[in-house]
């Protein structure tokens, strides 16, 4: 009898544990690195907008990455390794800084950061941005099981939630708000997690 | 590669639309006619569709063309591929078009006649969380259109429009349909390589796309799980999934440059040819008016 109650509350803990694992990692993931994190979104936001770009690193390693680079009448795409020459060169062109995208590169490469973009939203017709981060650490790593990604939003203003805590398109807006077809939920009144097999 | 840059600065230049395609109205024209325009407060064909935003969607569409975006995580690339045509080539006969629409639930676009079902009509103006496509009313109403009226065997399960089919099956676009659209409703003649399936096997890829945007609109059908990568998988599909507006390529040694027309900017990018062979479905230029 004592051994039949052992496995239901064991199976318990493990179904318990399978659903609210997601949560776990993310939030527990930005708290050790929020630091570091909220200087990923300063420092990004900060450069955007003295000229827009997005970033990303396109291998496990993080030795390979990938601006594009909007001017009025081109998005130039470009990849380089990490510490190239050519990279300060095609930055200066264009007209970038390339301090501020050189301490991203070492800021998002200490806590796998993956992708770092500005997205923008609508609620009541009014434009808004956020800062959407991608990250993909390096336990999703599994060989022949699709890749996960954690994503954070930086949100500019406080957003409205549900008692489940997702993210809502707005205060009169009870409608729940999709950003890249992904639901969000709340870590604090301004960022927002999910889990997606999608960087971006 | 670094060589390129004067080379590609130069050849923002030739970004713009084919010099050989004959434009049949123009921007000032599409202008002076939207000017005049007085509508009703409310359409009682689109009732979620604001008359204000719709004007003010219209102006930006002819004035910024480039500016015109399918929408986030949407199915609607092949329609705004499409529109390509007629905001550079007639922008008289698209906001006269998307007027008769708006005031009469019905138009014709040349000898195609656009009757949109009610489920359609009811979902213009209510599309959310698509980016600028949100506040863009009248390109949801011309996607949702464009759907509606031409299907395709990709579309056969997912016949009508329910909320969220705008990402789905119900909005995909494949080849044969959107040369279809093109010869259709847009009068042209083209020449067309590639399928849904295999690739189009093309030797000199870079002397077949060079020819091909020199002569006319060009577009590009490809995988874009390859050209906008989404995540590190190493298994894609392998089919094509995108259209993209080819407005200029360069070649140094194996690299290729290309500057495209992906909605809501032109992206200059440099590939090598293996790479574009890989992601290449099918190519799409107009040859010749129809009507010359």
């Amino acid at each position: 009898m004592n051994n039949k109650k052992g496995h239901i509350v064991l199976w318990a803990l493990i179904m318990y544990l399978a659903s609210s694992c997601k949560t776990v990692n993310i939030t527990n993931y930005y708290h050790r690195h929020q630091s570091i994190l909220d200087s990923i979104e300063l420092v990004y936001t900060q450069a955007y907008a003295h000229k827009p770009f997005s970033i990303e690193f396109t291998d496990r390693a993080f030795d390979r990455v990938s601006l594009e680079l909007a001017t009025d009448t081109l998005t130039y795409i470009y990849e380089f390794w990490v510490g190239e020459d050519r990279m300060q060169d095609t930055l200066r062109k264009y007209g970038f800084n390339p301090a501020p995208i050189n301490t991203l590169i070492v800021l998002m490469r200490s806590v796998d950061c993956t992708w770092a973009n500005n997205l923008d939203y609508y609620t009541e017709e009014r434009k808004h941005y956020l800062t959407y981060i991608s990250l993909w650490p390096r336990a999703f790593n599994f060989p022949f099981v699709n890749k996960k990604y954690y994503i954070l939003t930086y949100f500019q203003q406080p957003q409205y939630f549900d008692n489940e805590g997702n993210l809502l398109a707005g205060r009169k807006l009870r409608r729940i708000r999709k950003i890249n077809a992904e639901v969000f939920r709340r870590i604090n009144d301004k960022v927002c997690y999910t889990l997606s097999d999608r960087f971006r | 590669m670094h060589k390129l840059i004067p080379l590609l600065v130069w050849t923002i230049g030739l970004a713009s639309p084919a010099l050989s395609q004959k434009g049949y109205s123009t921007r000032e024209e599409a202008l002076e006619w939207l000017n005049t325009v007085h509508l009703p407060d409310t359409s009682v064909y689109w009732p979620h569709v604001k008359n204000h935003l719709f004007l003010e969607n219209l102006r930006i569409n002819v004035i910024h063309p480039v500016g015109m975006y399918q929408g986030s995580s949407t199915n609607f690339c092949g329609y705004a591929a499409l529109s390509y045509l007629p905001l550079n080539y007639d922008p008289l006969q698209y906001v006269k078009f998307m007027l008769a629409l708006y005031t009469d639930g019905h138009a014709n676009w040349h000898k195609v006649k656009f009757t949109p079902s009610p489920e359609v009509m009811l979902a213009a103006g209510t599309l959310r969380f698509k980016g600028v496509l949100d506040i863009r009313p009248a390109d949801q109403m011309w996607f949702l259109v464009l759907a509606d009226r031409f299907r395709s065997y990709l579309n056969l399960f997912h016949a009508k429009f329910h909320t969220g089919s705008e990402d789905t099956f119900w909005a995909a676009c494949n080849l044969g349909k959107f040369n279809r659209m093109i010869k259709r409703m847009m009068g042209y003649k083209i020449k067309a390589i590639g399928s849904d399936l295999l690739r189009p096997g093309i030797k000199d890829v870079y002397a077949f796309l060079q020819k091909a945007v020199h002569t006319g609109t060009t577009f590009l059908y490809v995988n874009n799980t390859y050209l906008h990568v989404k995540n590190h998988n190493k298994s894609r599909f392998s089919f094509p999934t995108h259209y993209i507006v080819l407005t200029d390529i360069q070649k140094e040694d194996d690299v290729l440059t290309i500057i495209y027309w992906d909605y809501g900017g032109r992206t200059l990018r440099q590939v090598t040819t293996s790479f574009l062979k890989k992601i290449l479905y099918g190519v799409t230029y107009i040859v010749k008016d129809n009507d010359e």
